[in-house]
């Protein structure tokens, strides 16, 4: 399927003027999609079986056959997202189940001159699940605007390991991201109790705000990983020496835990720095290697 | 007749007013005693590794976190949870409560929220209660142990927002005084650490002025929606400064 995926950046639908109302913007076509998948507790030698699987429109999900880990892999046949665009995906992690989510390749956000892009993620993680959120990074382009939310809803003991990357332009092709609608949206709950709230705002001048000396010194690249889970603290030191032995130039990144929560912030002038540290990080983290979309 | 009753409504005013400016005098003073001396939201890592060393530097810093992170949003959760309360919507400030809790991006920024809130809130039931009986019901509940409107974690600018709306003190106000208070207790905080002198300190709060009424005035107006950060060096300062050798500070 994804072999006929329309390739936006060659042709990108938002370079038109400016829509004049919102019955002309029904003209455009916008994307929609959405796709859910749900894995429960595993049986003979997997770590979680498929029970449901769901897919409309743009939004894709393949289950690659993998060693280890039961894998989902998302994917938007749009090639990208512009103004308007609406992705809706969802995952739940049943009682005991142990998967991976990730994407099938960077997700492009595309110049809107009207409305923002809009992603919904949604992920429900029962008790005793360990749930993967891996999506690989967001490329946002000059004059972008995109609505993301991410909310995780888990259950008694279960945890949750999430990352997102948002890459500002390519900075192979000089592109600086000078105006941009970026908002990010992350809520983590356990039973019912908001745990972790995380809201990135980069609104106006992105390139401008990140040169700032509490925003970016300059950097072009950032990611957040969480882990949610009991006795994760625990962990800290392991998760500041894996940072500490992936130290490269141009990179920035802390981490901390408390309450059952460990915080990786990471910000890098070098796009590929930072995939980099995120990947080798991960792999250290959880000993196990990526799922193989990310070596592709 | 019309004449008297503008007069009435003119004294009730500046008396309304005083005791706003007093309120928040007293509150937002670095004697009270919420320890904010102690904190400096990552800017000892910022001074440490060198990206904070002088007046400009230091400006430069603090306007971001106002702008672009904290202090923006602070300032957002502060009003909004003035107005809920104000609303009497106790739903509401639980739930704006607890968002500023869990959007807090480290251990010791997590400290210093909930520590300067929870003393906050414990030296204004010693020594400011609140006249008015309604409000002192609705604070009893938001407190009340098991209650469903309990908040478990009050941050410092939700206890603030919280308590100036209870107390009767001007939300324009409290945003602006709040905001003067969070900068000038990271410029005290860098006069200490870098160090400077006391009218480098001065001239980056003089400085800041127009940066604290821009962002009070977004503030005033933006939906919970709007909160949001981009002061991602500032969350990160925060994390390595938990593993700093030398320290003054407790964040």
């Amino acid at each position: 399927m994804q072999n006929k995926t329309p390739n936006r950046s060659a042709n990108p639908p938002m370079l038109a003027p400016s829509p004049p109302d919102d019955i002309a913007c029904g003209a455009l076509q916008r994307a929609r999609g959405k796709a859910h998948v749900a894995f429960a507790a595993p049986s003979g030698g997997e770590t979680a079986r498929l029970v449901d699987l769901y897919q409309s429109g743009c939004a894709k999900i393949r289950l690659p056959k993998a060693r280890g880990e039961r894998q989902a892999v998302l994917l938007n046949t749009a090639g990208g997202i512009a103004g308007g665009d609406r992705l809706d995906y969802s995952a739940t992690w049943g009682a005991g189940a142990r998967a991976v989510v990730t994407s099938q390749a960077a997700e492009r956000i595309y110049r809107s001159l009207g409305p923002a892009g809009e992603v919904a993620n949604r992920l429900v993680v029962e008790d005793d699940a360990h749930a993967v959120w891996l999506p690989q990074e967001t490329i946002v382009f000059n004059e972008a605007r995109l609505e993301r939310r991410l909310e995780a809803d888990l259950s008694g003991s279960a945890r949750l390991l999430a990352v997102e990357a948002v890459v500002l332009g390519r900075a192979a092709m000089g592109e600086s991201v000078e105006r941009l609608g970026f908002r990010d949206r992350w809520r983590v709950r356990r039973d019912g109790r908001l745990v972790f709230a995380d809201d990135t705002r980069l609104c106006g001048d992105a390139r401008a705000i990140l040169s700032g000396p509490a925003c970016g010194g300059g950097a072009t690249a950032f990611a957040t990983i969480v882990e949610v889970g009991e006795g994760v603290e625990a962990r800290l030191d392991a998760a500041r020496a894996i940072l500490v032995a992936r130290r490269a130039d141009g990179l920035s990144c802390g981490a901390s835990a408390w309450g059952g929560l460990l915080v990786v912030r990471l910000l890098s002038t070098d796009a590929r720095v930072l995939r980099d540290v995120i990947m080798g990080f991960l792999q250290d983290w959880r000993g196990t290697d990526l799922p193989r979309v990310w070596h592709c | 007749m019309t004449a008297t009753i503008t007069t009435i409504t003119l004294t009730v005013r500046t008396t309304m007013s005083d005791a706003s400016l007093y309120r928040l005098l007293a509150w937002m003073s670095p004697s009270f005693p919420v320890g904010a001396y102690t904190y400096s939201h990552g800017l000892e890592w910022a001074v440490e590794e060198g990206t904070v060393t002088d007046a400009a530097t230091l400006k430069a810093w603090v306007s971001d976190v106002l702008r672009y992170g904290s202090g923006r949003s602070d300032a957002i959760l502060l009003a909004r949870a003035f107005e809920a309360f104000s609303a009497g919507d106790l739903h509401a400030c639980r739930e704006i409560a607890e968002l500023s809790a869990a959007l807090q991006p480290s251990k010791e920024r997590h400290l210093e929220a909930s520590a300067q809130g929870a003393a906050f809130v414990t030296a204004l039931e010693a020594a400011w209660p609140t006249g008015d009986a309604e409000a002192a019901e609705r604070l009893a509940a938001l407190k009340q142990a098991d209650g469903p409107a309990r908040i478990s974690t009050w941050t410092y600018c939700i206890a603030v927002g919280i308590h100036c709306a209870a107390q009767e003190v001007d939300l324009a106000q409290a945003v602006s005084a709040y905001l003067h208070a969070f900068a000038a207790n990271l410029v005290s905080a860098a006069v200490r650490s870098v160090p400077l002198g006391q009218s480098d300190g001065q001239r980056v709060i003089a400085g800041l002025e127009a940066t604290i009424a821009d962002v009070a005035a977004e503030a005033l107006a933006a939906p919970l929606d709007d909160v949001g950060s981009a002061c991602f060096l500032a969350d990160i300062s925060s994390q390595l400064h938990e593993t700093q050798y030398t320290r003054l500070f407790r964040s």
